[in-house]
């Protein structure tokens, strides 16, 4: 086999993961696993309504149980914190662990007992008396939008978390240019990324060190940060550990309420305190729904299949509270455009609030949606010329040689070969022997369809959206930092500054410290800090951490055998050009007995400070913290932004079945080809694109948090919300490609969103070709059994 | 979701386990394999005062041919039956439901008269039952009574049992040789091993000339309690099963279902799919009728 393109010592080598052996031997650190002496347990009195305002609340019965500590309600809550913050400008929208007053949707929480254990504490929530007076709730999003008397904050004026209409170039001129237009909607369902472990927090605060210690199972920048303003602590009053094992995010796990509702109690009982979320809590008020979109699609193209211009609407139903829920339209801004060169856009991006659980971010923020309407547009224009749907996208790709290339929205694409990738994955699934199986399926009686999706992955994340979201924001950075020590007996640590969810960030920072120092990564110990001895970070999230923490902890690694030649340099009396490093040791040239090895060279640093060079700091250690590439420019006046800085690049091609009898979709056939660069951890980026290609079939065809017209919440349980399961997961072919980011050291490019881009898209794409030759459409996701059986049931009798 | 506070008897003895039962001022329950029981205490749906564990009984498991049926005792694994060879070589209709229901880990705990005490609208092993006219066996501490399995299941997680009656066994009848037997069971669920959005299950006796001489015919989750399709059948026997001898037979069902919609799938779609799967059953039954050689 030949080596991967970029492949060094321990770069894109087939290597184990630090990660899996303790993970798989249960020996995994979770917080539930945190143990603290006299830890009492926290259950949640939820609203049964969408819309209500609280008349009272009576907990005498709760608080007279015995092994209940305390009752807390929102009044004494909302006198002791501030509000949470939110992504957007809206200061009237208040916002904070328990209901005050009125409650916005069925499951928020009203009320918290803390108690010995939790038996105890649930028996004390039935025990809760609360008098509501019910209100009409606002439920679809459309009506959010219009209404002015209906308003699920009334202090905000309106429901509209964000509303504006940007418009890059030329885009009534190209329609009117163009040979042909056409129009769609597609809905992107209310689903969300489920973990397995629900969230958790353990809450301790110190009386001795005046100092409130939280172990989260979270995923979320500047989350210390957000409690201690919330709490109304100095920053370095909270200590939040990231050394605990988050089981499963990709987003959702950000926890905030849960942080300063226990660490209020903690504070306020002394004592530590536990709430972790049981499964309904934190389907229904856990805030961890995803986005919910209708997007509403113009196309203008020419009669050879070229896309000129695209109008965009997209409405997203954010739920009750904002937090960055409104900003995950602003992301896609980046790549709006997709892989394709269409020379001018409108995007109309409306959030709107409603009675409904809290959006919060997904993998992606906003993007696998947004890829869905891009791609169903190209389906769209190639089905209305009659054109094959590859060769629509390949005719509008931008080409490999005009990289980087500036979208209309002001993002620059770092680099890509989407022919490339798209002519590998045209052979590896055969291309024309699929469509021809897709006929003789079709010819005996089956609805076979092929589907297809040409995806971007943007990576490295950036704060743009803020800016571009927000007027009064100005962040430009969004850093992360990485330290790198050696100790006197010689052994390597790196110190990492955030909790990883699966993302392997032990194996990643090994693997490019290694690669640099020239050390087994198996050697290297990396140990998650916590907020206070951290250095700036802002969490795995945005696809960024190959990029900003392999880019950190390997400039750190440089840093250090930049500091060992020096010293050797100085002792071996030779110019550094003269030197050579070579696996931890130093020597000249032209001489191999010239040498310094290892343990020589970590003696000098941590003992004989007399063989140092003058000035030089004792010790071996080095820190750097990375700012995003490209970044750090602010949106201009029309919207145009720099979002992230690098682009990987997947193309799907999937063959499915619809048994016209039930509505029922198989998978048979899956091919992925997959560009991110510069592969650092073959088998981390393999998990990625197989874990994010069930998560968009779940997407595409099973998962949906459900609501009545009252704003009842319906899929509170795993019998109603359908997480694929492995029998639902096709085996996946796959290739990959490798065409290396300019803008990173490595060339590596983002991999944590990888499949999830692509697979909705392609999915939909080919249960819309299944059923295109009986002239129906499916353009709500989920795309259920149940709705395709009533669409079928008109073709009784026709099989 | 934790349970709410209740006493836990383990009785080694039906005798013992019935004068728990019969203690009605507890408000007692029984579990077995607690498959269904289990989630339903810890999100407090239901509150039993006293928790009757039957696992102990071990009269009640074990599978058994006898009097020209199988006897299967309430407290029987499913995975038990499923593996039992009684049950692969007279009983491959409820053979075949026990595939579908739920998953390998949970049927290694639940149980045969559990599944059929619960009554889901779902269940394959209710369906089973009422296909192939089986007899629910009841036991107190005042006797015991046979019950028609259709009689049995009255609606969803409604059934005849008593409050002081516990479900001791089930019977299912071998159909004497008239002809060569043959089952199909079909089912779809939006994933596999959920519950069925809709399941029918047919057994048939096809003489040597390939005519139908008898058929059992029956579809969960379109009604209340699973239902025996006595037109489909009628008009099955003296005929030979062909795709045009079914066809035409199901558009009774039409008056007969009256599906509930859920987020699943509605009531419309749901006709559709079990007229899909009553003929598929059928043609599946009466092809192993033919292999049976």
């Amino acid at each position: 086999m030949t080596d991967r393109a970029g492949a060094g010592r321990f770069v894109g080598r087939n290597r184990r993961t630090k990660e899996d052996r303790r993970f798989i031997a249960g020996l995994g650190r979770y917080v539930a696993d945190i143990r603290v002496p006299d830890l009492k347990h926290v259950a949640l009195l939820t609203s049964p309504h969408a819309s209500a305002r609280i008349v009272s609340i009576d907990a005498r019965a709760a608080l007279a149980l015995d092994g209940v500590y305390a009752v807390l309600t929102g009044d004494e809550l909302a006198e002791a914190t501030n509000s949470l913050q939110h992504g957007v400008e809206a200061p009237n929208i208040i916002w904070r662990p328990l209901a005050q007053n009125v409650v916005r949707y069925a499951g928020e929480w009203v009320a918290a007992v803390v108690a010995d254990n939790r038996y105890i504490a649930e028996d004390a929530i039935e025990l809760i008396e609360v008098d509501y007076e019910v209100l009409p709730a606002v439920v679809d999003p459309e009506d959010a939008f219009a209404s002015a008397e209906l308003l699920v904050h009334p202090d905000h004026g309106d429901n509209i978390l964000f509303h504006r209409k940007f418009v890059w170039g030329g885009v009534d001129d190209d329609f009117a240019a163009a040979d042909h237009s056409l129009n769609f909607r597609v809905k992107w369902g209310r689903n969300s990324t489920v973990p397995i472990e629900t969230f958790g927090v353990v809450s301790h605060w110190d009386p001795g060190q005046e100092m409130l210690d939280v172990w989260a199972s979270v995923q979320m920048p500047k989350y210390a940060d957000q409690i201690a303003e919330a709490l109304r602590l100095p920053g370095n009053q909270i200590r939040v550990h990231y050394d605990v094992d988050v089981g499963g995010s990709y987003g959702v796990k950000r926890g905030l309420k849960h942080a300063v509702l226990t660490g209020y109690l903690a504070r306020k009982l002394g004592c530590p305190v536990r709430l972790l979320e049981d499964r309904l809590e934190n389907m229904s008020g856990g805030d961890a729904h995803g986005p919910d979109r209708i997007f509403d699609v113009d196309v203008a193209f020419d009669g050879d299949g070229t896309v000129r211009s695209m109008r965009m609407r997209a409405l997203d139903d954010c739920g009750a509270y904002p937090g960055r829920a409104p900003l995950q339209l602003g992301k896609p801004v980046g790549s709006i455009v997709g892989p394709y060169k269409i020379g001018s856009v409108a995007y109309e991006a409306i959030s709107v609030c409603t009675n409904k659980t809290g959006q919060v971010a997904v993998r992606g923020f906003g993007q696998a949606p947004t890829n869905v309407a891009i791609e169903r547009m190209m389906d769209r224009v190639a089905d209305y010329l009659k054109l094959d749907r590859l060769d629509l996208r390949r005719r509008n790709f931008i080409q490999s040689a005009e990289f980087p290339y500036t979208i209309p929205s002001g993002t620059e694409y770092d680099s890509g070969d989407y022919q490339t990738v798209e002519a590998k994955a045209r052979a590896l699934s055969d291309y024309d022997a699929l469509i021809a199986e897709r006929d003789t399926l079709r010819g005996s009686g089956s609805l076979a369809g092929i589907g297809v999706a040409t995806c971007l992955e943007p990576g490295g994340g950036n704060a743009a959206f803020e800016p571009l979201f927000n007027p009064k924001n100005d962040t430009t950075t969004w850093m992360e930092s990485c330290t790198v020590k050696v100790d006197r007996l010689g052994t390597v640590t790196a110190l990492i500054c955030t909790s990883s969810s699966g993302q392997g960030h032990q194996t990643l920072v090994a693997t490019v410290v290694g690669e640099i120092l020239e050390i087994d990564p198996a050697d290297i110990r990396v140990v998650h800090s916590d907020s206070l001895s951290s250095l700036p970070g802002n969490s795995p999230v945005a696809s960024r951490m190959a990029i900003m923490l392999g880019g950190a902890a390997q400039r750190a690694a440089e840093m250090l055998r930049e500091r060992l030649m020096t010293i050797a340099a100085h002792n071996l009396e030779r110019d550094e050009a003269d030197l050579v490093y070579a696996d931890g040791a130093i020597h000249a040239r032209d001489d191999d007995a010239a040498k310094l090895d290892w343990k020589q060279l970590i003696r000098i640093c941590h003992g004989q400070y007399h063989l140092m060079p003058p000035g030089m700091e004792p010790g071996l250690q080095a820190s750097y913290t990375m700012q995003v590439p490209n970044g750090g420019t602010m949106p201009t006046a029309d919207g145009r932004v720099q979002m992230y800085p690098c682009f990987s690049f997947e193309t799907h091609i999937t063959l499915v079945t619809v048994d016209p009898g039930t509505g029922k979709v198989a998978i048979p056939r899956y091919f992925i080809v997959h560009d991110c660069g510069t592969v650092i951890s073959p088998a981390i980026v393999k998990g990625m694109l197989l874990g994010g290609i069930a998560h968009g079939i779940g997407a595409a065809l099973y998962e949906k948090f459900e609501y009545d017209e009252s704003g009842q919440h319906l899929s509170g349980t795993f019998m109603d919300y359908l997480l694929p399961s492995s029998m639902e997961i096709p085996d996946v072919q796959m290739d990959e490609h490798c065409t290396p980011s300019p803008l990173t050291p490595l060339g590596q490019k983002g991999a944590g969103e990888a499949g999830y881009m692509g697979s909705p898209a392609a999915v939909v794409s080919a249960v819309n070709d299944a059923l295109a030759p009986h002239g129906l459409t499916a353009e709500s996701l989920p795309i259920k059994l149940g709705t395709l059986s009533d669409m079928l049931r008109t073709l009784d009798g026709k099989d | 979701m934790k349970a709410a506070a209740f006493d836990f008897v383990q009785p080694s003895s039906l005798d013992e386990a019935c004068e728990h039962l019969s203690r009605a001022a507890d408000d007692p329950q029984i579990i077995a394999g607690g498959q269904s029981l289990m989630p339903m205490l810890a999100m407090r749906l239901v509150r039993p005062g006293l928790v009757i564990d039957i696992n102990k009984i071990e009269t009640l498991s074990g599978v058994v041919e006898q009097d020209g049926g199988v006897t299967i005792g309430a407290c029987t694994r499913q995975t038990d039956a499923e593996t039992s060879p009684v049950v692969s070589g007279r009983l491959p209709l409820l053979r075949k439901a026990l595939r579908f229901v739920g998953h390998d880990q949970t049927r290694n705990r639940g149980t045969i008269g559990g599944s059929l005490a619960h009554a889901d609208p779902s269940a394959e092993i209710c369906l089973t039952a009422v296909t192939l006219g089986a007899k629910i066996t009841l036991t107190s501490a005042q006797g015991q009574r046979d019950l028609a399995a259709s009689d049995f299941i009255l609606g969803p997680m409604t059934t005849a049992r008593e409050e002081n009656e516990i479900l001791t066994a089930v019977s299912f009848p071998i159909w004497a040789a008239d002809g060569r037997v043959g089952t199909g069971f079909q089912e779809v669920s939006s994933r596999q091993s959920d519950f069925a959005i809709v399941a029918a299950a047919a057994q048939v006796a096809i003489d040597d000339d390939g005519i139908c001489r008898r058929a059992a015919v029956a579809v969960a989750n379109a009604t209340p309690a699973p239902i025996r399709l006595t037109a489909v059948e009628d008009g099955l026997v003296g005929q030979e099963p062909t795709a045009a001898v079914v066809d035409p037979l199901l558009p009774s069902l039409e008056s007969v279902l009256e599906p509930e919609a859920d987020l699943h799938a509605s009531g419309t779609a749901r006709i559709h799919i079990a007229k899909t799967l009553v003929k598929r059953a059928i043609l599946e039954a009466t092809e192993d009728a033919a292999a049976d050689d």
